[in-house]
């Protein structure tokens, strides 16, 4: 949480122009509910505040933030990309097969699982290009390929036995509460920010995703710039379950869900949140970032609240619906009001 | 001439794939071509033609709909749960259930209706509200009092082959290809989906459409999921998992345009039966049953390819016209 907030000041120091639109913007209306459930989940739960449950809250953000990134980045070409679980995956059971098949050592199979998910991203990036078929019907597709072949291929089982030094730094604590997971989320955001914002490649990322045509006219490769935004997105996705293996201490065949459904919901959330645009072109790494905070800050004080685990779905799905209409709302009512 | 008629339509081709691999099996697996064997075909073919008629619908208006399962699975536990735990008469239990998958779809298409937030979004967010009712009615146990009336309608085959399962199916495809075909309604949906803006202007209401469409996807998921209970005998709260991928691959391998506006009813249930016929292939010929998802997912990017090559070729004829 405070980590959070630190980083929004630094953003802020960046557009100290615009003060006044930052109070109207999506990320400060996010910041406001995080600050706004915190405040009731601290006041009625008796565990919220604890240290234990800090660290814990702090992982799970961790995590949620870079499976919402992985997706972010391909919102920005105006696409999406279902396959983030199925390549999450199956990235983490090739590092796991390369730690007990091969018996490499750890950082050769982290940079080659990063590698590998990059290659299934880019190989939807190539289909999604060459075809002109929307990235729904292509990622779809290929989130069962990747996941029946995953799971062929691994017949199912897990890998438990990696290297105790996985598991340890999944558990090590800074200060006491504070993950070094969260430290790599917080990394991965700053990169993606100055990646947006001050180099050549981000920009056109984000021209050719609002008006491919006017950025093709201006010079931009959209298509090696769509294929580099879906390899990105599969390099973060890879790195989301990576964190996840490091949390769980195994590698998992069934860990993002069947053919990686479970993560469908957290990736699109943060995001959407966020206020990134879902028809491209526009992109707010702080708003994915709070975004994601927001989720897992509900599911952990729900959970707190002693609502069932099973409610807690049906309950989340129902804020979440909510604070999609309010945000819907809010916008009507800021131009109505010319605040916009 | 009608040979000529049938080659000129888009689903011909897969039909006459279709043909070719039953004959080809039945040749090689002699199994494959039992009285048996082509009822539990005919059972998988009924059930997975409603999920895939549900998402057909709303792929007509150009949107997507992905709480389709997560209402079949909500329909088949209350379905269920009303015959273990109340002992509802059937036909109020049917009726029950097809009203909370109506409800279920209205809800979505209210929302989508009225606030323009992209269908994917909020299916997205139903999904997982629908889902998490389903978990908190069930805790995850599946009800086990199904009335025998249903287990036996499920399980029962007119002549040992054609499982009473395709009655609903055949009412279900019936029925949405009256409408697409031969209602304005049906015109109507398919022209919001071709162009929601040129629809408005005709003087179609948009809104009332994208409502009704949900609607009728909601009440054609909950048919789905109550012929799942049937088969399955118990109220599963998994019921619906695994819809997501199927509900789209058979509508696009039938030729439905993701964009909208366009959607077959026949090339759909071809697609369904092609799905079908892989799926059991794998299982006759032992082959590793993971391997069916693979198989899936490559079947979307081959249809999509046949898609493309189809549109390029009849751009090309009508070139010179």
């Amino acid at each position: 949480m405070s980590s959070a907030q630190g980083s929004s000041t630094k953003s802020m120091g960046s557009d100290q122009s615009s003060i006044r639109k930052f109070f109207f913007s999506n990320e400060f209306g996010l910041l406001f509910l995080i600050v706004v459930f915190a405040t009731i989940f601290a006041l009625l739960t008796t565990g919220f505040t604890s240290r234990f449950n800090l660290y814990a809250l702090g992982r799970n953000i961790s995590i949620d933030v870079v499976i919402g990134f992985s997706m972010m980045v391909v919102i920005v070409t105006g696409g999406l990309n279902l396959s983030v679980g199925s390549i999450g995956v199956s990235a983490v059971m090739f590092g796991g097969w390369l730690l007990e098949g091969m018996g490499s050592n750890l950082p050769v199979a982290f940079i080659f699982l990063l590698l590998g998910g990059a290659l299934l991203g880019a190989i939807n990036g190539v289909m999604v290009v060459r075809t002109g078929v929307h990235s729904f019907i292509i990622t779809l597709a290929t989130m069962s390929v990747y996941f029946g072949l995953m799971i062929w291929l691994t017949q199912a089982e897990a890998f438990r036995n990696l290297p105790p030094e996985v598991a340890t730094f999944g558990r090590t604590k800074i200060y006491g509460y504070l993950s070094p997971l969260l430290l790599i989320s917080l990394g991965v955001a700053i990169l993606l920010a100055i990646l947006y914002r001050y180099t050549s490649l981000g920009r056109n990322m984000l021209a050719a995703g609002a008006n491919p045509t006017a950025a093709e006219l201006s010079g931009v490769n959209v298509k090696r710039t769509f294929i580099l935004c879906h390899a990105l997105s599969g390099l973060l996705a890879a790195l989301a379950a990576t964190m996840l293996t490091c949390r769980t201490g195994a590698a998992i065949p069934s860990m993002t869900g069947h053919i990686g459904q479970d993560w469908l919901l957290p990736a699109f959330l943060a995001p959407v949140l966020g206020g990134t645009l879902l028809s491209g072109g526009k992109v707010s790494v702080l708003g994915t970032f709070f975004g994601a905070v927001l989720v897992s800050l509900l599911t952990n004080g729900l959970l707190l609240l002693q609502v069932s685990e099973f409610w807690v779905q049906a309950v989340l799905g129902a804020l979440l619906l909510s604070a999609v209409l309010l945000e819907k709302l809010r916008n009507v009512v800021l131009l109505q009001n010319r605040f916009i | 001439m009608p040979l000529q008629k049938l080659l000129k339509t888009e689903w011909s081709g897969l039909l006459l794939v279709v043909i070719l691999a039953i004959m080809l099996i039945g040749y090689l697996k002699p199994s494959f071509l039992t009285p048996f064997n082509i009822q539990i075909l005919l059972a998988a073919i009924s059930v997975n033609m409603v999920i895939a008629l549900a998402q057909m619908l709303i792929v007509g208006i150009g949107q997507m709909n992905l709480s389709v399962g997560a209402i079949g699975g909500l329909v088949a536990i209350s379905f269920a749960g009303l015959m273990d735990v109340f002992q509802l008469p059937i036909p109020l239990a049917v009726l029950v259930g097809l009203l909370i998958g109506l409800a279920a779809g209205l809800f979505n298409g209210v929302i989508i209706a009225f606030t323009g937030i992209s269908a994917f979004i909020i299916t997205l967010a139903s999904l997982s509200v629908f889902k998490g009712i389903n978990l908190g009615i069930t805790e995850a146990q599946p009800f086990y009092g199904v009335a025998e009336s249903v287990k036996s309608f499920g399980n029962s085959s007119l002549l040992g082959t054609l499982p009473l399962l395709i009655i609903p199916m055949l009412v279900c495809l019936v029925g949405v290809w009256v409408l697409l075909n031969r209602m304005r309604y049906g015109r109507h949906l398919l022209a919001v989906g071709a162009s929601p803006t040129a629809a408005s202007l005709v003087g179609i209401s948009v809104r009332n459409i994208v409502i009704g469409t949900h609607a009728l996807s909601g009440l054609l998921a909950a048919v789905a999921g109550m012929m799942v209970v049937a088969r399955l005998q118990i109220g599963q709260p998994t019921i619906g998992d695994d819809w997501l991928i199927l509900s789209f691959a058979a509508p696009v391998i039938g030729g439905a345009v993701l964009a909208g506006g366009h959607v077959n009813v026949i090339g759909t249930l071809l697609g369904v039966t092609t799905i079908a016929i892989i799926t059991q292939a794998l299982v006759l010929f032992e082959i590793d049953p993971f391997i069916v998802q693979i198989f899936l997912g490559l079947l979307i990017l081959w249809a999509v390819g046949i898609n493309r090559l189809r549109d390029l070729r009849l751009t090309l004829f009508s070139k010179p016209a």
